[in-house]
């Protein structure tokens, strides 16, 4: 067993390469602000054409396929990006793309080769953004019964309902969406997934007022909307997968966002917390000496550190193309449950200094703050915990012989 | 990185697994649970030949020279039955306090019967005051007319009846914690077993016991001992991995053939919550365990990993039991279905060579906290 990555002196070279690079490229001001809703338009900008620029290079999607305009890079040279631009505080896409993340994988399994063509480029090189659009008034858990409907009519489909808990700030040029292709026919054979163009004509967007909106892994996306559909016209080639094939579709998609992928950034909030408290003084002690606060650090870096491994073995699994399990689900679960655990901790450390955003008093530029609403807001989106656990169940095999398998990954 | 295990480490991980399915079957464990003496079994001594215990121990003197890593392999599929007698005790903390601090003599006389299993060698080092640090060794040499003497009571020794030797701390005139190697059958020791839910656990009172010339080790130190200690608890940790892999199968295995209400128990969730939290337990401690073993291989500063691993897997062990219990209600508690052989072994276990807090404690002064 190895758990360290260790670099050759290719990798070596090749990272002095990116860090060069990024310090010429990435321009000063547009790292995460503590709370994602501050990211301002001229931020948005700038991190839209880093991507641009990094999508030039083959490294906003590393280990993408060339042939569709990713990177075609190896595991060892995408970690080595993945690692300095996390350094610099940000992540890959710099920007929230959840649709470009679980729809341009979804495509690279479902899509035939004109779609591919079509819209992977676009998402690799990062000339384009795309919002995922799943949930609805009446279909969160049971994203199966998502009322969107698509109909036939001609060379398009015309799509109308409404999607919640969309996206971020600032639009996007496309959005993956499911929708019902059969109002009438058996649950789970009558779904169709589509990528819709962001200035089709009918597409309207309210935003949420929500207690945060931050909680998926990656960039924050700021602002999450209410898209209502009507009449909207989408051309027929942008259904991927196939006419009512869209809840295979979608074990691609929820295999991603249910964590299968592991991450091996850091967690910020636990160096922050640990860095406060140890240069933080009370009655001239530094507070992290006081028992009661140890006893809660040591709590809060244990799961730090079970969330980190759990990831980290996610991570391997995925780039040796090992077959997965419960592993995914139970990543997500582990990351949501012991975020909130963690956020409770740091609570009990600071009392109310955790729970202001104010400019003179705010702990760590307002960062913990912003954690605190986030935690509790992180443990619903990409699947609830309690779906989490279902889905262990089913494919540890609890009570059943047959196990659920895991979703197909590229 | 490669978090898989080498081929050679698959083979030992499959031949310790085959070993102690086909040598230590239930009824054997379940006997020796009423009978107390886990190396009086013909399956022990085969345990020995087969040089499984002995990998931490170098060539030279008689084992493996194997890595913590698969020695850690090893443990986890002893932990799986739970397979008891002294291995943690004699080949996992006593070689690694012989290792780190006996003279080349000492070494060559135990290590050496150690790895053949002529000698048992248990530590005794807490006093009755029970804990990990120096405040629990009270015990004291007392120089007499008729030579050293010592009087003392160890308590919570682990395998103690197994013991032919201890290594046992105690403080000289000058209040230094030294550790000496005493026969088991000295006049004045007096070894009793400790009833009830404790697992192996005995009580050792030494009564003017000589301590004879050679008999301390050479190189001994409170801060080796805690070295030694910190390496052998990633093993223990191993052995409780093993312990809550095995308690997770027996689990999913049950949720699908108890039936009741006419389906199988595992389709209600409220049964799947706790082979969840099983699961989640523990896989925190074997990857945690993990790290610290290949972290010791590897020459990184091993400190946070360890103590980490130990206080993660204690209460792993401790938490996959009662979420077992949940699992199987009643027949749980049965003592012939075989779970409460790991749930009293969780329990000793958890204190032993430093309970949770214990490790913490030494986490937080490893983080600089």
């Amino acid at each position: 067993m190895e758990f360290e990555i260790t670099y050759s002196a290719e990798q070596e070279k090749f990272r002095e390469e990116v860090k060069e690079w990024l310090e010429h490229n990435v321009p000063a001001g547009i790292e995460h602000p503590a709370d994602s809703t501050d990211l301002t338009l001229d931020q948005y900008h700038k991190r839209r054409e880093l991507g641009y620029k990094l999508g030039e290079k083959g490294w906003l999607w590393p280990t993408a396929p060339q042939e569709y305009g990713g990177g075609g890079l190896d595991v060892e040279h995408s970690i080595v990006i993945e690692e300095e631009i996390d350094k610099i505080g940000l992540s890959l896409p710099p920007y929230y793309d959840s649709g470009g993340r679980l729809g341009g994988n979804s495509i690279l399994v479902w899509g035939n080769e004109e779609q591919k063509k079509e819209f992977l480029p676009k998402i690799f090189k990062g000339e384009i953004r795309t919002w995922q659009l799943l949930s609805e008034p009446e279909a969160g858990s049971d994203l199966a019964n998502v009322k969107t409907t698509a109909v036939r009519d001609g060379d398009d489909y015309i799509l109308n309902g409404q999607k919640v808990w969309v996206g971020s700030a600032f639009g996007a040029e496309y959005m993956w969406t499911i929708t019902c292709t059969d109002p009438e026919g058996e649950r789970h054979k009558n779904l169709g997934w589509f990528m819709v163009p962001g200035d089709a004509e009918g597409i309207s967007i309210t935003p949420m007022s929500l207690l945060s909106s931050a909680g998926e892994s990656g960039a924050g996306s700021g602002v999450k909307n209410i898209v209502f559909f009507d009449n909207v016209r989408v051309p027929a080639k942008n259904l991927i997968g196939g006419e009512n094939n869209g809840w295979q579709v979608a074990t691609t998609h929820l295999e991603l966002e249910h964590g299968t992928g592991g991450r091996i950034a850091r967690n910020w909030i636990v160096d922050r917390i640990f860095d406060h408290c140890k240069e933080t003084r009370f009655d001239g002690q530094p507070i992290s000496s006081e028992r009661f606060t140890q006893d809660k650090l040591i709590d809060i870096y244990i799961d730090a550190e079970i969330g980190r491994l759990f990831q980290l073995r996610n991570y391997w699994m995925r780039h040796t193309g090992a077959s997965f399990t419960y592993e995914g689900p139970q990543a997500s679960y582990f990351r949501k449950t012991s975020g909130l655990r963690i956020a409770t901790n740091i609570l009990e450390i600071l009392g109310p200094h955790a729970l202001t955003n104010d400019e003179e008093i705010a702990v760590e530029e307002g960062h913990i703050e912003a954690h605190q609403r986030a935690a509790i807001i992180a443990l619903h989106p990409g699947g609830t915990t309690d779906i989490q656990k279902v889905i262990m169940a089913r494919r540890i095999g609890i009570g059943r012989e047959n196990k659920e398998k895991a979703g197909a990954l590229k | 990185m490669d978090l898989a295990l080498t081929e050679e480490q698959e083979m030992i991980k499959n031949a310790a697994r085959e070993f102690v399915e086909q040598e230590f079957p239930k009824e054997l464990l379940l006997e020796i649970d009423e009978n107390r003496y886990p190396c009086n079994t013909e399956s022990w001594g085969k345990l020995i030949d087969t040089g499984l215990l002995a990998t931490l121990i170098p060539s030279e003197y008689g084992g493996e020279g194997g890595s913590f890593t698969n020695a850690g392999i090893v443990f986890e599929e002893l932990g799986r039955g739970p397979v008891p007698g002294p291995h943690l005790s004699s080949f996992a903390l006593s070689v690694n306090i012989l290792l780190k601090m006996g003279s080349e003599t000492q070494k060559q006389q135990h290590l050496k019967a150690i790895a053949d299993g002529s000698e048992v060698v248990v530590p005794a080092i807490s006093d009755s005051e029970y804990g990990w640090s120096t405040k629990h060794v009270s015990a004291h040499i007392e120089t007499t007319e008729t030579g050293l003497k010592l009087n003392t009571n160890k308590s919570f020794v682990i395998d103690g009846l197994s013991a032919t030797h201890f290594i046992v701390a105690a403080k000289d005139d000058e209040g230094t914690i030294g550790f000496y190697i005493i026969a088991a059958d000295s006049e004045g020791i007096e070894t009793r077993e400790l009833t009830g839910f404790a697992w192996h656990m005995t009580e050792v009172k030494f009564v003017d016991v000589a301590i004879l010339e050679g008999s301390k080790l050479e190189n001994c130190s409170w801060q080796e001992f805690e070295k030694s200690l910190l390496v052998s608890s990633a093993l223990l940790s191993s052995y409780q991995v093993g312990g809550c892999q095995f308690v997770y199968e027996l689990s999913v295995d049950y949720s699908r053939t108890r039936v009741q209400f006419g389906t199988p128990i595992g389709r209600f969730q409220r049964v799947q919550d706790h082979i969840i939290n099983l699961v989640n337990s523990l896989d925190g401690a074997r990857w945690t365990t993990n790290e610290a073993l290949w972290k010791i291989d590897s020459g990184k500063e091993f400190e946070d990993s360890c103590h980490l691993a130990k206080a993660v897997a204690s209460q792993a062990y401790l938490d996959c039991c009662t979420y077992g219990h949940e699992v199987h209600a009643g027949i749980g508690s049965l003592n012939e279905y075989g779970l409460t052989l790991h749930t009293t072994a969780s329990r000793s276990l958890f204190h032993y060579l430093g309970d949770p807090r214990y490790h913490k404690e030494k986490l937080a002064a490893v983080l600089g906290l």
